[in-house]
């Protein structure tokens, strides 16, 4: 069995969607080369979207002039990012459960639940305006 | 004159209709930009606005990837419809996406079926009571 490199990125863009599916397409690309499963992909694809769009959307409240600070970690074996905004941050405990039958309808506040269904770890700062999400591949 | 349905395909969703049923295909299989999300949602809109108690079929059969913004077209989607007196049915989930659906609750929300086949059928039944 061949390892590939360790592969990292650290970049920081305008809080714009451009700037989150360039940098996505990047990672999920650089994962498929080196071999993640399709299922893994897709588990780190909504992840990492929701957490760009969370940080541009409410974090940064779409402001052009703040900025998206992303860093990933990558191997054959674990993926681990960190995606901080420059808002004021929030308390994650705070977000309604969105499988509650009252909030079933509701168009926001799944983001938070679905990035812990498909990583093994979700972590916030004190603050609440920096999120680091990780996971290891699952054996194919 | 092009029929509404008509002047949908060749957009983000493609149209076929089995009777009464209409069934959506998407056109990409990664349904992820922003951009293209939102011209997701107008023209799903579009559709539950093309008639009275529309009765649709989602046919997820080739997509890869549904983003969380593209689940929330669906939502303001089956509010429209419901409302209508229609009906809206998923169908052919991949595992993961279907998982998404399972975790979230949204498959209280939404009818989904294993096959296509039985989502038009019970439409279509549906639509002869």
């Amino acid at each position: 069995m061949s390892f590939s490199t360790p592969w990292n990125l650290d970049e920081t863009f305008a809080s714009e969607p451009d700037g989150a599916n360039t940098l996505t397409r990047r990672i999920l690309d650089q994962l498929e080369s080196m071999g993640w499963s399709e299922q893994d992909v897709f588990g780190v694809h909504l992840a990492l979207e929701e957490a760009l769009m969370n940080a541009i959307k409410h974090g940064n409240r779409r402001d052009p002039s703040k900025k998206v600070h992303l860093m990933v970690e990558l191997s054959d074996t674990r993926f681990v990012a960190t995606v901080t905004d420059e808002g004021c941050g929030f308390d994650p405990e705070k977000v309604p459960d969105p499988t509650l039958e009252e909030n079933l309808s509701k168009t926001s506040g799944r983001g938070i639940s679905l990035m812990r269904l498909f990583m093994d770890d979700l972590q916030f700062n004190s603050c609440g305006n920096a999120v680091q999400m990780s996971k290891t591949r699952q054996s194919s | 004159m092009e029929s509404p349905v008509g002047s949908l395909t060749q957009e983000t969703i493609s149209l076929e209709q089995v009777d009464d049923v209409r069934i959506v295909r998407f056109v990409d299989d990664k349904i992820s930009d922003a951009a293209q999300v939102e011209k997701l949602g107008r023209e799903l809109l579009a559709l539950s606005e093309s008639c009275d108690a529309p009765r649709i079929v989602i046919d997820f059969s080739n997509v890869k990837f549904f983003s969380s913004l593209a689940i929330n077209k669906l939502i303001v989607l089956e509010k429209r419809v419901r409302a209508k007196g229609g009906k809206i049915r998923l169908s052919e989930l991949a595992p993961a996406l279907r998982e998404v659906f399972g975790f979230s609750q949204l498959d209280r929300l939404f009818t989904i079926h294993d096959l296509r086949t039985d989502a038009i059928q019970e439409l279509a039944k549906t639509s002869k009571e």
